[in-house]
This record gives structure tokens, sequence and C-alpha cells, in this order.
């Protein structure tokens, strides 16, 4: 037998490597914590029609679109806050924040060079390039054409025209509603409907901004698309919409990435996600959300409570969620594929990493309709500090769903001994073809894993960093090139000061 | 903000209400008066709807004629060769009980079990007149097997059951449920507690009427280095239920929590573990196998707890589903809530039909295709009934599931 007495246990190893540098995630380091100071345009604080109204108008919506907002409003008023998810915060004062700020600046800016200085340079502090550079300093980027949404209105996209030549549509959804109708009224809702949910209920009645994607029949998006949100206005409640279709034979990868300001006030994010494949098209959807945390007492944060879901209503489409979720102080999202189109495929990535007193709640649905359906789960949770970590899936076919496929596998990591690991897992098989499997494991790093590393001459660190990294390199292989690197800086919190 | 509205009470409700209500329990009556049965919105009962699925309640058993239906009765579904027989018919403890040697038998009063947030175990507690109760004092050689019999006209019927197995000793409880074929509704419940060290397998079957309602709630508590194996065995009623809650309370306790749900047209059976590792270093290997056919549907729930300070737990449930028609459905929610970080905990769940690769090498064997699938599914369900150390009971159990396959 091998002498394990002077080898350290995991867990001073786990609690020295990590827990400090999931302190440089934490909440006292947010990086993204400045405010900027730029003026704005609110609507009167509290939530009524009158708001609604407000809203629409300040948006010079249609009438169509102000009654489907005052009909979702009136239902919203009938409704309960969910209370099944394992998060527990204070009641939320909806009639205590904003529903509407924008920046304040000259009607439609024609160009960024008419744009609020202020606004660019928050931008680039935060990495989010608004200028349409190709090349810097001789080395040629990917282009990744943007949409830069803070508070309640989208303030540049850039990129609009390149993407047109190929028919491509990309814009604020608040300008699609103006300028498409007929795809807006086609498609709007048509995923999530209007009383899914408490929340998503909610962002119906009062959504101020968001993305607007079309991809038309046979086209290949020739850039990643991607939306940077911003909260930045005080007591204010974010509210977007992103509605995604792709066309037949289309494909498009859409990144989006989030930050705010600390402040020791929690701020409601209600989003609503919609995406649409028909025939053969595809949807790679990746997400880094990093909104503010809360401090290292578990004061302010975001509650982050998004509804998004994918609906692949073309034969043989495929929708792919990748997240990475760090950030927030709730999380409370399940990123959801529906298999309608027969041979449709859902695939769900995601690392979710709580530390200090956040609460993550999350996790996907895959609901197979159509016959030879399949879908791949592959969900990587770390807590630590003082959080709890919950993955809650479903996984369910209906009668008709034919040969119906599923793989599950979700994995905990837990990291000192003041922290939770949760797995709620549905699986609903109502067909006698189809085949699921479903797998979970919580631990910590095992002696005999660190054991097998050191023996073959890693040192401590090397093997705590090649054994973390394994275990969410899963879901980071799924991540685009231009995610990458954000996403490995946030996973340094197991992986810094041991690689390199 | 938000308009909530009173729960509408269907006809099962309102006689439980009436029930409860004679017997002076008027705290669980006004509880079902204000939320009703519990709906999928309650996560414990999210696959098992009661109060669609309980339409109605026979009314409460009446003790008077017992002993003449007893009598009448026909021969007992399952009989373990060799086994000293207890019966409790119609919730009834008989008085002149006897019992081997080695084992102490009285009768007691009321409920069994800790009080939780559980309508059935509040309904048992209420309605439950007498108790068994049986002490395992030393190591038994012979399988105790308790006869729960529901016969006569259609009733509700509540009975329960306390079982003590002192430091060290070792036994083989066996109880089974059956009754006349019309709609009963049995609430039963056991409470277990296991001493330092001692050994106990504990087997349930339920082969009531396919009309009835069966549900059952059984509570362990194993002490230090207790090892408790349990077999939950659903073959009878249209609907059933059996909710496990083992409590691991001394280090090296271990419990192998299995069950398995047999379903056919028309059939509901659920098996829902609650296990608590509430100490370090205790282990379990909870085991569930479904089988469905026809329009048949079986529910696994299973939540491993582990405790902030219950270090080093070893606990891995697996949930597997076998499919045998198109139409049937097979429900599984395996469920983690881990508070301490040094610990080996997982779950697996798998769901579907048999495998063809080896349907085909059997065929084409030359074996036909009934014989084939009779084998696999065999195969698929030894792993649950090979552990079972008693030949006798082994035997038993191996007939009720041929039995089921058969199709009776």
């Amino acid at each position: 037998m091998a002498d394990y007495a002077d080898i350290p246990t995991l867990k001073e190893n786990i609690d020295r490597e990590t827990v400090d540098s999931v302190l440089a995630l934490d909440v006292d380091k947010y990086k993204y914590g400045f405010e900027t100071d730029i003026e704005s345009d609110m609507a009167p604080k509290g939530l009524s029609e009158d708001t609604v109204r407000f809203i629409s108008a300040k948006k010079n919506e249609p009438e169509w679109m102000l009654e489907w907002r005052l009909d979702a409003y009136r239902r919203f008023l009938t409704m309960t806050e969910p209370t099944w998810a394992k998060v527990h915060y204070p009641q939320i004062d909806l009639q205590d924040m904003y529903y509407y700020a924008a920046p304040k600046s000259s009607p439609a800016p024609k160009s960024l060079d008419e744009v609020d200085p202020a606004l660019i340079a928050m931008y680039d502090k935060l990495g989010v390039p608004l200028r349409e550079r190709e090349i810097l300093a001789g080395v040629e980027r990917p282009k990744v054409a943007v949409d830069a949404v803070m508070d309640s209105v989208s303030v540049v996209t850039t990129f609009r025209e390149e993407l047109s030549k190929v028919g491509i549509i990309f814009c604020s959804i608040s300008e699609a509603i103006r300028e498409y109708p007929e795809l807006v009224q086609k498609y709007l809702a048509s995923v999530v409907p209007v009383t899914d949910n408490y929340y998503a209920t909610l962002n119906s009645a009062v959504f101020t901004d968001g993305s607007f994607v079309y991809i038309p029949r046979g086209v290949r998006c020739p850039m990643e698309l991607s939306t940077y949100f911003r909260i930045n206005e005080k007591k204010t409640g974010q509210f977007e919409r992103t509605l995604i279709i792709a066309e037949a034979d289309s494909y498009v990868s859409y990144l989006e990435g989030c930050t705010a300001p600390m402040r020791d006030e929690a701020q409601l994010h209600a989003a609503v996600v919609e995406l649409i494949a028909l025939d053969n098209a595809e949807i790679k959807y990746s997400t880094v959300q990093n909104w503010y945390p809360g401090d290292k007492d578990g004061k302010g944060g975001i509650y982050n409570f998004v509804t998004k879901r994918g609906d692949c209503r073309g034969a043989n489409s495929k929708i792919s969620w990748t997240q990475v979720e760090t950030g927030s102080a709730i999380t409370w999202k399940y990123p959801s594929c529906i298999l309608r189109g027969d041979g449709s495929r859902g695939e769900f990535y995601s690392i979710a990493i709580s530390n200090g007193y956040q609460q993550v709640d999350s996790g996907t649905k895959m609901i197979h309709l159509g016959k030879n359906t399949s879908s791949r789960i592959i969900a990587k949770g770390i807590a630590a500090g003082f959080s709890d970590n919950t993955y809650r899936g479903q996984v369910s076919a209906h009668a008709k769903a034919k040969n119906a496929r599923n793989f599950t596998q979700c994995d905990s990591l837990l990291i000192g001994d003041k922290c939770g690991a949760h797995t709620v897992p549905y699986i609903e098989s109502r067909n006698g073809t189809a085949v699921f499997e479903h797998e979970a494991t919580t631990s910590k790093i095992s002696d005999d894993q660190m054991f097998y590393c050191q023996q073959r001459g890693l040192n401590e660190e090397e093997a705590v960093a090649l054994i973390v990294n394994g275990f969410v390199r899963d879901v980071l292989q799924h991540l685009p090139m231009e995610f990458m690197v954000e996403t490995q800086k946030l996973i340094s919190i197991s992986l810094e000061g041991s690689v390199g | 903000m938000a308009v909530s509205f009173p729960v509408r009470l269907g006809p099962a409700e309102n006689t439980l209400i009436e029930q409860l209500k004679s017997v002076g329990a008027d705290a669980t009556a006004e509880r079902i008066a204000v939320a009703g049965l519990p709906t999928r919105r309650v996560e414990a009962y999210h696959y098992t709807d009661l109060k669609t699925l309980l339409r109605a309640v026979p009314p409460m058993v009446d003790g008077s004629a017992t002993l003449e239906l007893a009598l009448k009765a026909g021969p007992l579904p399952l009989q373990v060769a060799g086994a000293h027989h207890i019966a409790i018919t119609n919730g009834l403890v008989p008085s002149d009980l006897s019992a081997p040697s080695g084992v102490t038998v009285g009768r007691a009063q009321g409920g069994v079990l800790s009080t939780r947030d559980d309508i059935l175990v509040h309904l048992n507690g209420a309605l439950a007149k007498q108790s068994l109760a049986l002490t395992i004092e030393r190591s038994l050689d012979q399988v105790i097997q308790i006869d729960h019999r529901i016969e006569g006209e259609a009733a509700h019927v509540a009975d329960a059951l306390k079982i003590f197995v002192a430091d060290g000793a070792a036994a083989t409880i066996v109880e089974v449920f059956s009754g006349s074929e019309v709609a009963h509704v049995g609430n039963h419940a056991t409470y277990v507690a296991l001493g330092k060290g001692a050994n106990l397998t504990h087997v349930t079957v339920d082969l009531s009427a396919k009309a009835s309602s069966h549900f059952a709630t059984n509570e362990y508590h194993l002490a230090e280095d207790a090892q408790l194996r349990t077999l939950v065995i659903h073959a009878g009623a249209g609907l059933s239920r059996t909710h496990l809650f083992p409590r691991y309370e001394g280090a090296g306790a271990h419990g192998n929590i299995t069950g398995m749900n047999l379903v056919a047209d028309g059939q509901h059976a659920d098996i829902t573990m609650d296990a608590a590792h509430a100490v370090p270093h205790t282990t379990s290997q909870p085991l569930f196998k479904s089988i469905a056919r026809g329009r048949g549907k079986a529910v696994v729930q299973g939540r491993l707890v582990v405790a902030r300070d219950a270090q080093k737990t070893d606990a891995k449930l697996m949930s597997q589903g076998l499919m045998l028609s198109d139409e049937a459905e097979i429900l599984s929610k395996p469920e983690l809530e881990i508070y301490a970080d040094d610990v080996v905990c997982g779950h697996g769940s798998t769901c579907g039909k048999l495998d063809e690769d080896s349907m085909f090498y059997l065929m084409s064997r030359g074996i036909p295709q009934a014989e084939a699938e009779t084998m696999l599914v065999r195969g698929f369900i030894e792993e649950v009934l090979d552990p079972i150390e008693d030949e006798a009971l082994s035997e038993a159990l191996h007939m009720v599931v041929d039995g089921w396959l058969l199709g009776k």
C-alpha cells in the first residue's frame, strides 16, 4: 500500500487553491463593478398600466404592440411568484424600481460619432468593441457583430450593413417591432407564451429592448453575433427580450454577455429569449453570465430570473445552449429545447460556479415531441463559500416521440463545507422506444486522482489544475473561440496560480 | 397583487374530512379542507397527483365482522415456507398473538410514525386505531410474515407496525398486503428502529386487488453499524405508493434500499425515498427497478440528503426502467441534496426497452420471442431479488414476479 500520509488531503488543496481563486471572482474584486455617469431618461417609478403605456410610447410602438403588452400586464396581475426553486430571497418590491432607463442622447444616432463618448468609453472599459475595427495591430481578429444594450435601450449595433448584404437582420427588438412587424408578430411569444411563468409574463408587459436576429433561408451567418447587456442605473430592472429566427438550412452562432455595477441593493433582471430553428437550421447560443453577484456578505447583486427557450420547429434542426454562469446573487434559469421537428437535436452545456452567498438554481428542459429526436446535457456545478448550487433539469418524451434519445451528465464539485450542491432531475418517459440515460455525481477531487497525478511527477498545483480542467472541459470545448478567453479568466477561480 | 382561489374539494377529500372529524382529528381535517389532497405542485407527489388519482374513499372499516371475514377469506397470495405468520385483518391486531422465541409481540394504540409534513402520514396517525409492536431480541432463523388483509366490502383501513431490532440481532420480516377484489384504500405505516450492529431484511409486497389503492410509509432509524436491506414490491393495487424514510444515525450504518414497480394497464405505482445521511461515515445503495407494460405507469423518486457534517458519506442511487410497450410510462426523479464536501454521492437513471442485441442473440439461438423476453426481464430483476438470502423467501418472491410476467 502506498503511504498517503504525506500527501496533503485534497481539501487543503482545494481550500488553498480554489477558494483563494474563488476569491478572485469574489465580489469585492468584481472588476465590472464601476458605475458610469450617463444622464438618463427614466420612467416614473413603479409598475402600472401607465408604466406599460409609457414604455410603449417611448419606443414609438404600433398600437398592436401596446395592446399585447397591456394584455400581458393584466394576466400578470393574476399570477403568483413560483416557489419551487431552491433559492431564498426577500420579497421583491416591484413598485420600488424603474422599468425604463435610457441614456439621454440625440435621438437615433446616425453613426458612432454621435454617440455619447462616455458611453463608448464605458464599453471600451468592458472590452466590448463598438467600433468596427477589423484589423488590430496587424493581427486579424475574428469579426463579431455587437448589439450593446444599456439599461432599457439598445445603444448601438455594429456590422449591420455587412450583415444585411447577405440578408441577415440584426437589430434591436424595438427596431424590429417598427420595421419588421410581420416577423415579430409571427414569432414573438411563439416559444415562450405570454403566460408561461410569472417572470416571463412580467417581461412581456414591460420589456424594453433586446436583440432581434433573422437569418434567411440557406444563409450561414458570416460572423458571430453578440449582445452585450449592461445595467447602469440605480433601482432599475432590466427586462430584455431576444428573438432569433433561423430559417431553413441556415446557421448562426450568438453570444451574450452581461455585467452590472456594484450596488448594495438587489436589482432584478428578468429576460426572455426565444429561438426558432426551422428545417435543418442550427442555432448556437452561448452565454457568459457575469452579473454582479453581491458583496461578500450577500448584500446586493442581481436577481437573474430568466426564461430561455428554443424551439426546434423544423425537421433535423439543432439548438445548442452553452452557458457559463459565474455572476448574479440568484440565478433562476433553464435554457430549454422543444424538440418538435423529427430528427431534431438539443444540446445543453453548462458550467455554473457559485461563491459567497450566491444561489444558483439552473438547468434545462429537453422536451422530446418529434420522432428520432436526441438531446445531450452536460452540466458542471462548482460550489464554494456559502453558496448553494442546484442543477434542475427535465427530460421528457412525449407518447409520439418514437426513438427519443437523451444522455445527461451532471457533476458537482464542492469546495469547503459551508456550501451545498444539489441535483434535481425529472426524467419522464412516456414512450416505450425512448432511451434515457442520466448520471450525476457529487464529489471533491479524490485522493486517488491526486495520487495518480502526483505519482507521475505533477506537483499538487498542477494536479489540481489538471483535474479541475478536466472537470469542466466537456463544456469549455463547446464555447466559441471568442468566448474561450473570457471564460477561462472567469474559471481561473480554480486554475489561477495553478497553471503556468 | 396575486389572487388566490380556494381549493375545490372532491368526494374523496370530503369523505376524508368527515372520517377525520369523527375521530377528533380536526387539525388534519382542516388541512385537507384548506389545501386539498396533494397535487403535482407538491414536490413529493410530483408524479402521483393524489387529488386526481384518488377519486373516492370508501367508509372507514367496520371492525365488528372482521373475525368472520378473516375465516372466510381465501388463501394467502404469498406464503413463505416455514414462516411465522401474524395476521392483521382490516386493521385489527389479534389479541392472541404468538411469536417465535426471542421475539416479543404486543399491541399498542394508534400511529407509529414521526410527525412529518405529509398528508398520508397525518391520515395514518389519526385513523390507525391499533398497532402491532415487534421486538426482536436476538437473531432469528425463522422469517416473520405479517399478513395485512382487507376483506369484505370496500373499506378504508389504516394500520401500523413498530419493529425494534436489538443491538446485534438479525431478522427477516415480510409484510404482505392483500384483500378482496373491491376498491379498498389501505394506509399502512411501519416504523423500524435498528440497534447497534443490528441486521434487518424488510420486504413489503403489495398484492392487493387492482381496484384498490395501497399506501405505505416506512420509516427506518439506523444506529451505529446497523445493516438494513429493504425490498418494496408493487404488484397489485391499481394505485400504489410506498414512501421510504431511511435515516442513517450512527457511523457505519448501511442501507440497501431496493424496490420494484411492476405495472400493467391502468396501474400506477410509486416508490418514493427520502434518505437522510445525518452523521459521518454512513453508506447507502438504493436501487429501484420499474417494469411497465400496457399503459402502466411507474414512478421512482429518490432523494439523498447529506447533512452538513455527514462527511465521508458514500451513497449511490440507481433507478432503472424497462418499458415493455410503447404506451408505458416511466417517470423518475433522483435527487441529491448535499451539504458536506467530503462525500462520494451519485445517482443514475436509465430507461428504455429491452436490448435489441440481447434479444437477437437469444432468438438466433432458437429461443422464441416471448421466452427470450421473459429471460431478459428476469435478468433485469434479478439484481434486486438475488441478495435476499432466505431461500424460501427468495422462492416466494420469484413466484410473485413470475406471476406478474405471466399476466396474472
